[in-house]
């Protein structure tokens, strides 16, 4: 599995010279700015820098836009802890419960934890793509429409259950989050819900849907406030809070190797990644937790589950863009133009011909690792800075990032447009009680369920026992089944068990 | 605000909700009827519906439509999102800059900050940061009032 000769040939590679490294620090900084400001990209920032890797060797290259992809990874939990803002898709549940800690004056702990969990994670996705390259490729390659189907699926569904109390409220939310997300032309050509404008010919546009939804929504409920966190005394920069949130995220170890786990599997199925495993993870946790209803409210376990996961999916994704040539989301598809770029194409044929040099992307990775825990400690004590701004300044300076954010995604005024369409709506929502995740992470998945589904439907000729046919996809839907109804069906075992053996009494 | 009205807004949301899809649904159909058309859009439509129904049901059976309404402060917020929406919409004729300024001076003012210095100060300064900012780093051009388009 392990190539020795070749991992002694990338070690040569990257200590025979420094000229590689001196691009990465610069770029886990762009990596961390881009994330952590609201309505820029990790793809966008690897996107804007890649013609500088026009005057870089392949190496090179791969080390400068995987420092970015690292220093975003991190960066996009900063301001979905501090403003509710999830930077990209994949720190949606990083939000869920780093967002209350942080109203609870706990904000330094929250990233403290998400720092460790990120760090933690890229760290464990690399080692565990380092060994499992070749398999994982293999694994992806037998994964089709239908398995795709059914893990988008599992997403979906499992949103439900992160509002308990108002699971009925969390389903129509999520699903009506998932008509919304088939607006536009489909796959055979068609479109629907467009009213006639070319404008939604490619849907509705989902990151600034995202940003209405969970920022400015937010923020209009805040406009009474003073600060996001009330309490004087809570709003102070610590680092020594910060500190005492490393300590917190190691206390949930197992949480953080599932969540590495589901990371580096789901973040290996293309146009899946991190938006499913943050989701996936959270769920997971949430659901084996002996008090689930304390997720949502602040729970240091939601920010370990979700920002390990969304770590760690980067080497997943990775895995798919080494192994396949296949681009998981936005970041690696940049990364594949680097390849082209450079006259390289990803696949087997890559792996076996350049085993050293994906050995020297991934060591590389372990590296980076460490200058991100550094940069970390170094930047959060100026971003945390943020709790200190009065809410009348902060909530107009927020809602400009996201309608500027917005523009540049869309390069018009759709994006601006969309911000203030869902925002209103996201405000309806969150005052009904609808589940606001589960219609964003809806319109997410919209189009991808739509397609794979169509493809599954192509692929059997409309026979459902093709899905009988497909181990993986039982294995999931297995899966789907125990996540949604494993505890009750627990719980039912163990009453009808319990009614056998307890001897009858007669009255 | 009284328990009816919240009862409306929560039945207004309900049957938004399920206006939308029906509205959905049937532009759907009117463009095909074909299987690969309405292969994810029929079922799920059909299962909201069926949710709304069974949400409006359960939630007579209980006596508890409101129960889930925030008591936020409304006529705190309607200002505010009234004002992000003549921002967003007033954009391409104000420009990034102009509109950007305005909206940030007028937020501060009624979210009354007394200190006109940091209201002008600010709202100058933070506006055309922004809007130099993403001027630069996007590759196409903004619609700007004073601020080089290019």
């Amino acid at each position: 599995m392990i190539d020795f000769a070749a991992s002694a040939d990338a070690l040569s590679l990257l200590s025979s010279s420094l000229t590689p490294w001196l691009i990465v620090i610069p770029g886990i900084i762009i990596g961390l700015i881009f994330g952590a400001t609201p309505g820029l990209q990790i793809s966008m920032a690897m996107a804007i820098f890649l013609p500088m890797t026009l005057y870089m060797d392949f190496m090179q290259a791969m080390l400068f836009l995987t420092a970015i992809f690292t220093g975003g990874s991190f960066g996009s939990g900063i301001p979905a802890i501090l403003m509710n803002i999830p930077g990209t898709s994949s720190a949606i549940a990083t939000a869920f419960d780093g967002y209350p800690m942080a109203r609870k004056g706990l904000h330094n702990q929250a990233l403290g934890i998400a720092l460790v969990s990120s760090v933690f994670g890229v760290l464990i996705g690399y080692l565990i793509l380092f060994m499992l390259i070749q398999p994982i490729s293999l694994m992806v390659l037998k994964l089709g429409p239908s398995e795709m189907f059914m893990v988008i699926l599992w997403g979906m569904t499992l949103i439900a259950s992160l509002r308990g109390e108002h699971v009925l409220k969390g389903l129509i939310a999520g699903l009506v989050g998932l008509l919304i997300g088939t607006i536009g032309f489909n796959e055979i050509g068609l479109a629907r819900g467009t009213l006639g404008s070319f404008y939604l010919f490619d849907g509705i546009p989902v990151i600034p849907a995202m940003m209405g939804m969970f920022a400015a929504s937010e923020l209009f409920r805040l406009a009474n406030k003073q600060y996001i966190v009330e309490n004087d005394a809570s709003r102070k920069v610590d680092l020594r809070k910060i500190a005492t949130g490393f300590k917190t995220a190691f206390a949930s170890p197992l949480v953080m190797l599932r969540g590495c786990l589901i990371g580096v599997f789901v973040g290996a199925v293309p146009g899946v990644g991190s938006s499913v495993s943050n989701i996936l993870s959270y769920v997971e946790t949430k659901r084996r937790d002996p008090d689930p209803d304390s997720f949502g409210k602040g729970n240091p376990k939601g920010i370990v589950a979700s920002e390990s996961a969304n770590s760690t999916s980067e080497a997943g994704s990775m895995a798919t863009l080494l192994a396949l040539g296949i681009p998981g989301g936005g970041a690696t598809a940049v990364m594949l133009a680097a390849f082209a770029m450079h006259n390289i194409t990803g696949g087997p044929q890559f792996i076996r011909a350049q085993t050293d040099i994906v050995y020297a992307i991934i060591f590389a990775n372990f590296a980076q690792v460490f200058f991100l825990m550094i940069l970390g400690i170094l930047l959060i004590p100026l971003l945390a800075n943020i709790i200190k701004v009065p809410m009348r300044y902060l909530i107009p300076s927020v809602l400009v990032l996201a309608v500027f954010g917005s523009f540049g995604l869309t390069g018009n005024f759709v994006g601006p447009f969309t911000v203030l369409a869902f925002a209103i709506i996201g405000w309806l929502m969150r005052r009904y009680g609808y589940s606001v995740p589960a219609a964003v992470i809806g319109i997410l998945l919209g189009a991808m369920a739509e397609k794979t589904l169509l493809h599954s439907y192509q692929i059997s000729g409309g026979d459902i026992s093709y899905v009988l046919e497909r181990p993986v996809t039982l294995l999931i839907l297995a899966l789907l089944l125990i996540s949604l109804f494993g505890k009750q069906a627990m719980t039912l075992i163990k009453a009808l068990l319990q009614r056998k053996t307890s001897p009858r009494t007669v009255d | 605000m009284n328990i009816s009205q919240k009862d409306l807004g929560h039945l207004g949301m309900l049957l938004g909700l399920a206006g939308f899809t029906l509205w959905y649904l049937s532009d759907a159909i009117s463009v095909s009827t074909s299987v690969p058309n309405l292969l994810l859009i029929l079922p799920v439509a059909t299962a909201v519906l069926i949710l709304c129904l069974a949400e409006f049901l359960t939630s007579l059976w209980r006596r508890e439509l409101f129960a889930a309404v925030d008591d936020e402060p409304v006529r705190e917020i309607l200002p505010i999102i009234l004002l992000f929406s003549a921002y967003v919409l007033t954009l391409p004729w104000l420009g990034f800059d102009l509109g950007t300024v305005l909206f940030v001076a007028i937020f501060l003012r009624m979210k009354r900050e007394n200190n006109w210095w940091m209201v002008i100060g600010y709202s100058l300064i933070f506006g055309l940061t922004v809007a130099l900012f993403f001027a630069f780093m996007l590759p196409y051009p903004m619609p700007m009032t004073f601020l080089p388009i290019d």
